[in-house]
């Protein structure tokens, strides 16, 4: 009902992609990695438009495509969350905010494992369930 | 029934003692332990490189903190002696794990002799966002506790050893540590000393 999360992805500092995961089977993924490469773009334009004032960590709508809507979060510590959305009709604005947050300490969780690297790919079996639980529940 | 009622009334509520004990002690913040629990086993495995002797290592470990935690827990729990090695097992698991860790650990599995017991943790918080990498098969994670385990039991009388037999982190349910009982020490006189 509503919106439907195609795709979620994790980048680093250096705009390297750390996850990038798709949820829609009926889509080629390379059509994801894509759009979130071009979001990306976007992103560094939000980031560097406002100057001085402390910039909200939810970047909101980054740019809508023929059938989805991409969205951006970001971090004090350079890492960007980037989603791809499939939505109907009006922006669920909450609901996405209330998802990035989620993605946000569970990304905090799989960072405070001692075994992982921060600036690694993400090969956490845990996020991955996680993340999948979470996409469902939107 | 009546038997039932007199056979609880005869144990003693180590929850209880535990809860109590762990409600005056010192608490700090549970990630930045976790978190420098998790430095050190991967500051040792990046030094040992053989995951065998890292577990050596974190055992050795244990048993210096658990020579000396017995003192600490000695001092706090008023606990009074034990009357054999079951009662030492409660203790252990009910009032030891609960005042260190903030955990109770479960005493199961006892052998017929009843010198070999199981310990087992639901959850650990040594363990707490930890995934162990395909490769680490072989890493008992939390074997510093073995270590302290040992320590401590060694400084009042006890020799034991503990093993880890179950980790969640290897995907188990729930971890479990073996204890069995090696020998009670007695204080001998040297050969040197006595007089013949």
């Amino acid at each position: 009902m509503g919106i439907k999360v195609v795709c979620a992805s994790v980048i680093g500092k250096s705009n390297n992609p750390l996850y990038i995961r798709c949820f829609d089977s009926t889509e080629e993924a390379l059509k994801f990695h894509y759009i979130v490469h071009s979001a990306l773009d976007v992103v560094e334009e939000k980031s560097t438009a406002k100057k001085g004032a402390s910039l909200d960590l939810y970047l909101g709508m980054l740019y809508p495509t023929e059938d989805y809507r991409v969205y951006g979060y970001t971090t004090n510590s350079k890492i960007k969350f980037i989603i791809v959305v499939q939505e109907d009709g009006d922006s669920h604005d909450q609901a996405i905010k209330n998802f990035f947050r989620k993605f946000h300490v569970l990304y905090a969780n799989t960072v405070a494992n001692p075994f992982y690297t921060p600036d690694d790919l993400i090969t956490s079996r845990k996020f991955n369930e996680e993340l999948e639980k979470q996409v469902k529940t939107v | 029934c009546g038997a039932v009622v007199m056979a609880q009334k005869g144990a003693r509520p180590y929850d209880r003692i535990g809860e109590q004990v762990f409600a005056k002690v010192d608490k700090i913040n549970a990630e930045l332990f976790t978190l420098t629990y998790g430095s050190i086993v991967t500051q040792l495995v990046k030094d040992y490189e053989d995951l065998g002797e890292v577990n050596t290592q974190l055992e050795k470990m244990g048993y210096n903190i658990g020579v000396r935690l017995i003192e600490e827990f000695l001092a706090r729990s008023n606990v009074g002696r034990c009357a054999d090695f079951t009662e030492t097992a409660e203790v252990v698991a009910k009032v030891g794990f609960k005042m260190f860790l903030g955990i109770t650990a479960n005493v199961t599995d006892w052998d017929a002799e009843k010198k070999e017991f199981s310990l087992v943790l639901d959850d650990n918080p040594l363990t707490e966002f930890v995934e162990l990498p395909e490769s680490y098969n072989k890493l008992w994670y939390a074997n510093i506790l073995c270590g302290v385990i040992r320590g401590a039991l060694e400084m009042v009388q006890m020799k034991v050893e503990a093993t880890y037999v179950k980790c969640v982190l290897h995907g188990h349910d729930a971890s479990e540590i073996r204890v069995v009982l090696k020998e009670i020490l007695t204080d001998e006189i040297p050969a040197s000393m006595r007089d013949e």
